[in-house]
Order: structure tokens, then C-alpha cells, then sequence
């Protein structure tokens, strides 16, 4: 079995000095920082060694999209594990958002397949989870979608015997996956630790040959390639601090502190807080997009999931401003009681598209299934929760529309843009972060039928339910092939909460600062009980991206952007330096105390009350103060 | 692929030219070099800090036309046209008459750059004209076989902290070339083992600790642009050899730093809280008024001069730059001397290996050197810096102005021994930065998980160095590497800067460094 790597080089977001930041602009001077390989690929190498690892005659091909300094992660690559790397540059590439890099590496992959591996389809495409600059994990669905092929999201560990079998993170819990036809898309969230690059290695990668194709080497269409082909723009660049949303008291002395947190909690109700509601107006002028708003509702045991609820709310203010009517498209097998639930909540009319193969989620059916209906119906707004399910399915079903879509946006709004004398109005602005959650971007889609975002749980909220609202109820049944299913999948484990940070009404979470695993242990747990008793409710320890890589936490305790997003009533950030990534996560929280050993860290901008001071001094003396105060 | 001709071990300035200037003479002689260079940090200039005051003669040399290449390092370049000695005292300031500073510690004519960038452009241009760059490699120990140096032994990776190899492990490689060019900088680990292996110097190397932080600006610094000024007196003791400086890199920015003599007799000193206590000078303050430290590191310079030098040159390697001791405290300057012996070196090397087979003798590097007049500056300048440990500031700092007419050389000891037990300086905390800032705006990194890089030799002896010397290591590590738990010494080998203090001051040099895996250790990018 062969494989294609797909690698990016990206600015070290990891370290970024200082001086990159321009103040005055907000903004990031990316050439002040180092490029590296995505350190997510890293996994994908591991992963895809273990495929070929068994096999003489398989081969390796490394592949990215870039300028020709991108040359450097290709030899990086090969220094770690032996292989061919293909290297598309061309100026006509450049500015591409997902939609056009994945057209472009499709097309590089064609000439992979017909010239390196002689025409034979029987190779895997593996991909680190995402790139750390632009954090969308777009493009391996959107590539299996223009390839025509499945795309096992998620994997966690392969097996080559007795066939070769991928085990995944899947939306109900672990799964094992075995292709039933190749190629396939991979992508890797994790893997064993990640492969050093030898001195003498890397010394004989320098001679290795680097196929260097440009746009026309792979037959790419010039309109569907760089910043041409793309489907969405970057409307604007800000700081994240101008999101600031709270303004953070210093204390001093960690008494003094849980007596104000004390009071805050009393009054506080839980939940996410009262999301501050824009406003927009027509005024009579045309929009520029015509049409309903919709939904994509995802079920959860007998009922809708709650994400899928808040995107109802969120689509319902939006769909006001423009005097549209609200849509929820709901795959499944047979509607029942839940059009009900959906109108209940929102909706003005759902198209219920039923069918047996949408009974339980796979891509490739549930793609081909709603875009139908999409590209039918052409509703100017499509909103989908980023969950396991929206992420997989989302790319494919822009893709297949031809349309933009925005990964995890935290904001989304109805605006005017005009540029070059054209005025867009009435469209839809959405924001989220980007670059490690450095710099925030508002996104626009373009030439696009329609607008098509993710959102993540919890970043809205759930509107109240009316049974007493009405809808209309469009029943659809599509004619799906039962060879749309490519894959076997066997369940091995479901994880229904084994871990629910999202239910703690406090939650004490740690971050970089703390300096290793019995640290974490020994500093946070005290302090989560010692509040837990003075407040009377239950308090959770939690984590960050970072701590989470540094191994403190499993993934399952991981609040942020990649994680879960939570909205307890006392949130108490320890150590964590605040990347919006982070803060995206935990920003609907009631009262939020930071304890940070640098005064300017970020996260004060995002707390109540915050106390500078060295974490192995100030959080016992909390701990302590907690338990004396109760 | 064909071996390697010159094997370089560090990229700082002494072995970038090294590599530079190798490729170049190999040009000249119509042979083609493979010339590769080492070097444990991740990638180019982040592990190399200087001051700096730079004289740029050298450049020249090396590569003809340098000023007009465009680049960070050419950009950010300040020529000197004010320069200020100062004496602080505790309130107040009095600057010392220009006509009482010898010539040879005037800088103007001199360019004021940061040493990481100097380092980052050599390495732009080391690629340019062939030279081989391998960033993220520890070279550990030397392969010395038949009295000749034959190469290097890179560290192994993917170890446990317990030692044992995980799934991607891999065994100590080992890099061999006829000829070996040490670079390793300050107190480096094999420059030391060359000199034990094949001739020591006289007496051991004395270090001073620079620590140093980039002040940004919104608007025109109070310091003001194209000026260099070093201080002298507060913060420290007259017993304590050292002095600050303020650097301007450009009109928003200034480069500040202070210099302490490892050498200091007080067990509490705590070189950092030190810095601090300088900059909160009302004096050094109001020139720093409105400014941001966006980033700091630590490093130290070796100053012990001529007698510090061992054995240069043996068969098979060559020692040049920090790593050789060629410092001059005279005019606390080390990085023209670092690229000029880096090219005597790579001449020699050139040279040597002739028209192939093996390489002839490299005896040659210590003419080059006397030459380039690199020895005789080292020569005038032996006695400046013992004179300060003899005399003291009072009686050190006119001693040290005709220290050249000494005829003998003056001695010294090992800095840890310098720290006497019960001394202590007592200094308040000024309240500024606290240690654990400072670490993080070095932006060093280490796999949490690996074996520790550093040890304690033998744990007993902490026990009656809390009393004797204040457990030391606690308080002279820029890092904070080192915590006393209450009955032991507590590690945290993960905030190491790589300065080396620990090598040389712990009273009872009960401290093993080595480096790290490769592509750890500080981010310097424009210190």
C-alpha cells in the first residue's frame, strides 16, 4: 500500500517573538517568523510509516502546495522517513483558501498516481489533523470530495492485519474503520511520538530529488486555482484584544479575591451568558443574496443536538434583519417527532430528506444527500455545528456546492462591504481566529450561491422553545446507492461522557505555566475541591491545548477551540497565557479569575479578577483561603 | 553522498566564518570542500547573544560588499557616533572624562548590531557559496583516535527521562571528518574536552555573565539612537568585577545589559534580580522610561584572555572563537576575533588537506592568528581583567588601565571557588521582572520528558552549601534551573538558557552540563 503525506510549512506560531507583533495594526509580521513544518504532520509521518512499514514495494510520496522555500519541510520530511516529495509552487497558486488548494493537490495527486505509482489506485492520503496557521481541517475532505473518495477523519491507530484497518474517534465514541476501496483519506490526530530527523538522514535528503510541478505540470484550470479559485476572503485582521470583553480587577490578596468571586457567584446564573445581539437593517436597498437561512440539524439519541439548536437561535436573528425565513435540513431515516422539535426552536420550514442509508452518519451519503437539496434550493445562509460530524461534513458539502466555507467561527453577523465600487450588501460576516490564535480574521464568502459556516458548541445560545410556533415540513426521499458506503465500520467503544467538563459549574483549568504533570495534579486538585466546598457546587479540573500536548490532561479535558467549549459559572485559569484559541473556548463563562505570572499575559483581558504572582505560591495560598473561608 | 571534508561544530559568528570562508579558499585553490556545520540550536542565531559593539573591519574581508546586502542583520545595524562611560552612584551619575578611557575602549568607528541577526545573515550566506547547515544536532563528545581528533559524536534522542529509548529513538551518530573546527562558544563541552585531550592552558577560564534584554519603544527612545554607553560602579559592590551598558539598535529600540565577573564572593548574588536592580537606577531608568522588554537571555563571555588559551590546534581539529577563550576584556569584545580565527582556522584547513589524502599538520592556524593580530591584542590585554580580581573596582580599575605594563602574568582561580563561604550581598528585591519573566522572554524550550542535562555530581554537598554559600545555584542561575526543596536541590533542567554559570560557579563545581537533544535551549532572535 502506497502513500501520499500531505505536509505544510507554517509560521512557528509556537514562538513567536515579541517584535512580530505590530501593535499599532493589531496584526502579526508573519515574516518574523520561523517556518517549520506543521507540527501536526508530524503524526501523519509516524502514521504513514506504520502502513508502509511491512510492505518492500511500497512507496512513499511527500506532497505540498507552496512557495519554493516549502522545499525545506519536503527535505525535513525525508530526512525522517525516506520517500519521493512533489513540490507544487506557482505564483498562479498563491492566496488559495481550502477550496483551491484542495482543486490543486487533487490534480497533483491525479499525476501521482498515473506517473509515481504507475496507475495504481491502491494508496492511502495521509494528513496531519490540521495546520496550526489556518486551523480549518478543510482540505482533506474537500481533497476526498474533488478525488471522489471516502475520508476516515480522526485516526488514531492503524492495524495492517488482516486488512488494513484504521481506528478513529468517531461521533459516538471509537470506532474501527476497514476501507473497502482505495484510495482513502487519512487524517491523523495522534500517534506515537513523532520521528527525529537523523544527521546522516538529513545529510542524504539533500541529494533526494524533489519533483517541482507548477499549475500547468498538473492540468489545473487556471479559474479554479490561487486566489481566483477561491471561495472565501479575508475581510479584515484584528487583534484579538479588541474582542475584549471584560475588564479584568487586579487583587492582590487571594482572600480578598474569593470574597468578590463569592459574591459575583451568588448572582451569576450559569450558562452561557446573554450573547450581545447585533442589529442590521436593509433599509430598502437590494442584498446582494437572496433566499432562506438553514440549518444543519444533527441528532443526538431521540432528539436534536443542542448545537444544532443554537445554530436555530443564531440563524433566526440573523434571518430577521434580512426578512428571510429560517430552514433546518435534517438527514435521517425517518423525521418523526423531530421537525416539531425543530420548528419549536426556530425553524420556519424543515426538509426532512429521509432514507435508510442516513440513518447513521457516514460522509459520502449524507454529502450527496444534502447538497442535492442544497444546490436545489440555493439558500443564501448554511450554518453547521463543528462537531465530528459537521467537520467531516461540511467541507465536502461546500465543496460540492461550489461554495466558501468558515471553520469555527465565534462571531457571525449580517454586514455591508463595498470594494472597488461594488457594494455587497446584507452579507454575511464571519469571524473567527486564526494563526494559533494570534490574530482574529472576518471572512467573507465569494462567488460563492452560498454563505456556509461552522460553529462550534456553545458559542451560541439555545433559544427557548415555542411548541406553539408553526412551519412547513418538506419531506424529500433521495435515491442513494448502497456503494456510497466505502468502508466497514466496527464500534469498539462509545464514549458517552466518560468525561463532562461541560456540566461542572466550575471549572479550574491549567495551561503551559504549570510546569509539569504532578504539578498539575498536586497545584489544581486542592484548589478545584477547596471551592467546590466553599462554593457548594461541583468543580472540575480542566486544560489547555498546551497542557493537553505536554501530557498533563487526555484530549477529553481540553477547553478551547479544538476542544471542548464550556460555560461554567466560576472559570479559573491557571497558567494559561489566553491564545483566543483557548478563549474560545471558556469566554461565555460567568466570572473568569486568571492567575498568571506575567502581568501581561493575555488572558487578563478576558477576566473578572486576575492575581499576578508565581503560580506554586498563589494557588495554595487559595487553596487555603478557600478552605478557611468556607 | 561524499563525506565531509571540514566538519564546523557550532554556527555562531567564529564557526559560520569558519564555514564561509572555507568554501572560499577551496574556490580559490580550484578543489571542491565539503564543509558542513553543526549546531544544537533550532534554527540559525538562536543561541547566540552578544552585546554588541561590533567592529565591522572584518566583515570586509570576509564578504566584500556585505553592507549592501539587505537583510535584518544589515538593517538593524547602528553606527556609533556617541559614546558615554559612566559611574553610578547609588542616586546619581557622574560620566568619566573620554580622556581618561583608553583609546583602545573608545568604540566609535564601531557598529552597534545583535549578534543572533549577525548570526542569521552569516548563515544565509554560509548556504549561499555551499556551506552545508545542520541545525538541531548536539555534538556530545569527541572521537579522538590515534592521538588525532577524527570527528564528533552527536547526541543520542528519543530517550525517556529514565534513559530508556522509545519507539523513535535514535543511537548517537557519529559525524567524521579529517578535519574538525570546534565552535562550540563559551566554556563549550568539547572545547574543554580538545584542551584536556591534548593541552590545557595555563590557568583555568574565568567567565563573566552577560545578561541582556531588547527595550522597545513607541515612539524615540529618551536614549536616543547611534550611542553606546557603559556604566560602571552601582549596582555592584566594589568587590564584584562588571559594568552595564545601554546600546541604541535603532531609534525605538535599546539594547540593555549588564556584565557581572563570575568571580563574586557572595553565595546570595543573584545575577538577575542584579540586572534588574541596574535598570531601576534612576539614572539608567529615565533612558529606558516608556520602553517594553520584549526579550531577554543570559550568556557568558570567557575573560580569563591569554592564559586562559590552551592547545589552538592538534591533529585532525582546531579550537576558534569563545570556545578558544578569544575574548578581550580590554575592549569587551570577542565576535571580530571570533570570525577572524574562524577564517585562520578554515585557511589552515584548506591548506592542510591539500590535494587530498590525508591532512598535513595545522600549525599554520597559530601563525594566521598572530598574523591577524589576534594574539597580540589577547597579549596586551592578559593582565586587564586579573587585575580587577587582584585590586578590586578601586584599586582594579586604574591597575587595570596599565595592566599591559605587567610584565608577569597574573593569576586566578576557578570562579566557584571565588564565592566565599557566609558572604553574603543581602540585595533587596527591586520589585521589577521576577526570574520566571525573564526565562519565558528567552523563550527557551525543552522536551519536558528527556533525561536531565544537567546533574549533581553528588547530592551530599548541597546540604552544607545552604549554609556555607546560600545553595549557590539557586540564586546564580539566570534560568532558574536550579530550587532548594529543603533537602535537596531540585531540578528544572527545562528553563536552562545554555549560559554555562553552572559550569564554573557552583563553590564546590558540583554541577555536569551537557547539552541537550538538538533544537532546544533559548530563541534569540535579535539578542
Amino acid at each position: 500500500m502506497h502513500c501520499i503525506i500531505l505536509v505544510k510549512q507554517v509560521p512557528d506560531v509556537s514562538n513567536i517573538p515579541e517584535d512580530a507583533w505590530d501593535r499599532e495594526k493589531g496584526t502579526l509580521r508573519r515574516g518574523l517568523l520561523d517556518s517549520v513544518l506543521n507540527p501536526l504532520d508530524l503524526h501523519a509521518l509516524s502514521f504513514a510509516r506504520r502502513i508502509t512499514a511491512g510492505d518492500p514495494d511500497a512507496k512513499t510520496v511527500y506532497l505540498t502546495m507552496g512557495p519554493p522555500q516549502a522545499r525545506d519541510v519536503l527535505l525535513d520530511c525525508i530526512s525522517r522517513a525516506p520517500g519521493e516529495a512533489v513540490l507544487l509552487t506557482d505564483r498562479a497558486l498563491g492566496g488559495a483558501d481550502t477550496v483551491s488548494t484542495a482543486y490543486s493537490l487533487a490534480q497533483a495527486i491525479r499525476r501521482i498516481e498515473r506517473e509515481l505509482f504507475a496507475g495504481s489506485r491502491e494508496y492511502v492520503i495521509v494528513s496531519g489533523m490540521q495546520s496550526v496557521d489556518g486551523d480549518t481541517a478543510q482540505v482533506p475532505p474537500q481533497l476526498a470530495e474533488d478525488l471522489g473518495v471516502d475520508q476516515v477523519a480522526y485516526a488514531q491507530d492503524v492495524h495492517t492485519e488482516p486488512a488494513l484497518t484504521f481506528r478513529r474517534i468517531g461521533a459516538a465514541g471509537t470506532e474501527d474503520v476497514t476501507p473497502t476501496r482505495f484510495p482513502v483519506v487519512v487524517t491523523v490526530t495522534a500517534c506515537t511520538d513523532t520521528l527525529y530527523a537523523g544527521f546522516h538522514a538529513t545529510r542524504a535528503a539533500r541529494s533526494a530529488t524533489i519533483h517541482t510541478w507548477g499549475a500547468a505540470d498538473v492540468e489545473a484550470k487556471s479559474d479554479r486555482v490561487g486566489l481566483k479559485g477561491s471561495r472565501t476572503t479575508v475581510y479584515r485582521i484584528f487583534s484579538p484584544s479588541e474582542d475584549r470583553a471584560k475588564q479584568c480587577e487586579m487583587v492582590s490578596d487571594p482572600a480578598d479575591l474569593l470574597r468578590k468571586v463569592q459574591a459575583k457567584y451568588r448572582l451569576a446564573s450559569g450558562g452561557p451568558a446573554a450573547h450581545e445581539e447585533g442589529s442590521y437593517a436593509l433599509d430598502g436597498r437590494e442584498p446582494s443574496y437572496r433566499g432562506e437561512l438553514w440549518i444543519l440539524a444533527e441528532r443526538e439519541g431521540d432528539g436534536i443536538k443542542s448545537v444544532s439548536l443554537e445554530l436555530l437561535g443564531k440563524a433566526r436573528e440573523l434571518a430577521a434583519f434580512l426578512g428571510e425565513r429560517v430552514g433546518a435540513v435534517l438527514p435521517c431515516e425517518t423525521a418523526g417527532d423531530l421537525s416539531a422539535e425543530l420548528i419549536a426552536h426556530g425553524a420556519d420550514v424543515v426538509y426532512a430528506i429521509e432514507h435508510p442509508l442516513l440513518a447513521t452518519f457516514s460522509p459520502v451519503p449524507f454529502k450527496s444527500a444534502v447538497a442535492a437539496v442544497v444546490r436545489e434550493r440555493h439558500p443564501q445562509v448554511m450554518l453547521f455545528g463543528a462537531t465530528p460530524m459537521g467537520r467531516e461534513l461540511a467541507p465536502r458539502i461546500a465543496y460540492a456546492c461550489d461554495s466558501g466555507l468558515t471553520a469555527d467561527c465565534t462571531k457571525l453577523e449580517i454586514g455591508d462591504h463595498t470594494k472597488g465600487g461594488h457594494a455587497l450588501i446584507g452579507i454575511l460576516k464571519q469571524t473567527r481566529p486564526a494563526l494559533g490564535g494570534n490574530i482574529m480574521a472576518t471572512i467573507m464568502t465569494k462567488d460563492s450561491p452560498t454563505q456556509m459556516a461552522t460553529v462550534r458548541p456553545g458559542v451560541f445560545k439555545v433559544p427557548p422553545r415555542e411548541d406553539s410556533r408553526t412551519g412547513d415540513v418538506v419531506r424529500i426521499t433521495p435515491e442513494l446507492a448502497a456503494d456510497l458506503v466505502g468502508a466497514q465500520v466496527t464500534p469498539v467503544e462509545s464514549f458517552v461522557s466518560k468525561v463532562n467538563i461541560r456540566d461542572a459549574k466550575i471549572i479550574i483549568s491549567g495551561g503551559h505555566g504549570i510546569r509539569s504533570r504532578s504539578d498539575f495534579d498536586r497545584l489544581l486538585q486542592p484548589l478545584a475541591d477547596s471551592l467546590g466546598d466553599m462554593l457548594g457546587d461541583g468543580a472540575k479540573v480542566a486544560a489547555s491545548r498546551h497542557a493537553v500536548e505536554d501530557g498533563y490532561r487526555s484530549h477529553d479535558y481540553q477547553v478551547g477551540q479544538t476542544g471542548q467549549t464550556v460555560a461554567p459559572k466560576l472559570y479559573v485559569a491557571v497558567g494559561i497565557s489566553g491564545a483566543v484559541q483557548h478563549v474560545s473556548g471558556m469566554q461565555m463563562s460567568d466570572t473568569v479569575v486568571a492567575i498568571n505570572k506575567d502581568p501581561r499575559a493575555r488572558i487578563f483581558n478576558y477576566a473578572d479578577f486576575g492575581i499576578v504572582g508565581d503560580l506554586e505560591t498563589v494557588v495554595p495560598q487559595l487553596t487555603r483561603a478557600a478552605q478557611e473561608a468556607k | 553522498m561524499d563525506g565531509i571534508d571540514i566538519l564546523i561544530v557550532g554556527a555562531g559568528p567564529a564557526g559560520l566564518a569558519a564555514g564561509i570562508r572555507a568554501k572560499q579558499a577551496a574556490k580559490d585553490a580550484g578543489r571542491e570542500l565539503a564543509v558542513a556545520v553543526v549546531d544544537k540550536a533550532p534554527v540559525p542565531g538562536n543561541h547566540v547573544l552578544s552585546g554588541a559593539a561590533f567592529e565591522p573591519a572584518v566583515l570586509d574581508d570576509l564578504l566584500p560588499g556585505w553592507r549592501q546586502v539587505r537583510h535584518a542583520f544589515t538593517d538593524t545595524m547602528v553606527a556609533v557616533e556617541r559614546e558615554d562611560m559612566m559611574f553610578l552612584r547609588r542616586k546619581g551619575a557622574n560620566r568619566i572624562p573620554p580622556a581618561v578611557v583608553p583609546s583602545r575602549m573608545h568604540h566609535t568607528g564601531d557598529v552597534v548590531i545583535s549578534a543572533s541577526r549577525l548570526a542569521q545573515f552569516l548563515a544565509e550566506q554560509a548556504a549561499k557559496v555551499g556551506v552545508e547547515l545542520y541545525h538541531g544536532y548536539t555534538a556530545r563528545s569527541l572521537i579522538v583516535e590515534d592521538g588525532a581528533l577524527r570527528g564528533v559524536r552527536l547526541a543520542e534522542v528519543g530517550l525517556r527521562a529514565d534513559g530508556t529509548p522509545k519507539a523513535n529513538h535514535i543511537p548517537a551518530e557519529e559525524v567524521r571528518a579529517p578535519i574538525t573546527i570546534l565552535a562550540d562558544g563559551t566554556n563549550g563541552v568539547l572545547s574543554r574536552a580538545f584542551a584536556q585531550q591534548f593541552g590545557a592552558a595555563a590557568q583555568p577560564q574565568t567567565l563573566s555573565l552577560g545578561m541582556k534584554a531588547i527595550v522597545q519603544f513607541a515612539e524615540r527612545s529618551p536614549f536616543g539612537n547611534n550611542r553606546v554607553m557603559h556604566t560602571l560602579g552601582y549596582p555592584m559592590p566594589p568587590s564584584v568585577f562588571g559594568g552595564g551598558f545601554l546600546y541604541s539598535l535603532g531609534e525605538k529600540t535599546v539594547a540593555v545589559g549588564l556584565i557581572l565577573g563570575l568571580d563574586w564572593k557572595y553565595g546570595d548574588l543573584n545575577p538577575q534580580r542584579e540586572f534588574e536592580t541596574f535598570r531601576a537606577h534612576p539614572y539608567i531608568s529615565r533612558l529606558l522610561k516608556g520602553g517594553v522588554v520584549v526579550a531577554t537571555g543570559a550568556k557568558t563571555i570567557p575573560e580569563g584572555g591569554l592564559a586562559s588559551i590552551g592547545t589552538l590546534s592538534a591533529p585532525g581539529g582546531m579550537v576558534v572563537g569563545d570556545g578558544a577563550g578569544f575574548v578581550n576584556m580590554e575592549k569587551i569584545k570577542g565576535i571580530h576575533y571570533a570570525l577572524r580565527s574562524g577564517m585562520c582556522a578554515a585557511e589552515t584547513a584548506v591548506a592542510a588537506l591539500g590535494d587530498g589524502g590525508a591532512p598535513g599538520p595545522l600549525d599554520g592556524y597559530r601563525e594566521r592568528l598572530e598574523a591577524a593580530g589576534v594574539l597580540a591584542d589577547m597579549r596586551h590585554a592578559r593582565n586587564y581583567r586579573q587585575a580587577f580580581e587582584k585590586g578590586g573596582l578601586f584599586l582594579g580599575t586604574p591597575l587595570s588601565l596599565v595592566s599591559a605594563l605587567i610584565p608577569k602574568q597574573l593569576g586566578h582561580h576557578h570562579d566557584g571557588a571565588a564565592t566565599k563561604r557566609g558572604a553574603r550581598l543581602n540585595r533587596p528585591d527591586p520589585g521589577r521582572m521576577d526570574g520566571a519573566t525573564f526565562v519565558a522572554l528567552t523563550g527557551t524550550i525543552h522536551r519536558e520528558d528527556e533525561p536531565s542535562h544537567i546533574a549533581i555530581k553528588d547530592p551530599a554537598r548541597c546540604a552544607s552549601c545552604q549554609d556555607d554559600y546560600a545553595s549557590a545555584c539557586t540564586n546564580f542561575c539566570p534560568g532558574q534551573v536550579y530550587r532548594w526543596d529543603g533537602d535537596k536541590i531540585v531540578l528544572s533542567p527545562s528553563n536552562c538558557l545554555h549560559c554555562m554559570t553552572c559550569t564554573v560557579k557552583c563553590p564546590t563545581l558540583n554541577i555536569d552540563w551537557v547539552p541537550p537533544e538538538g533544537g532546544e535551549g533559548p530563541h534569540y532572535k535579535q539578542l
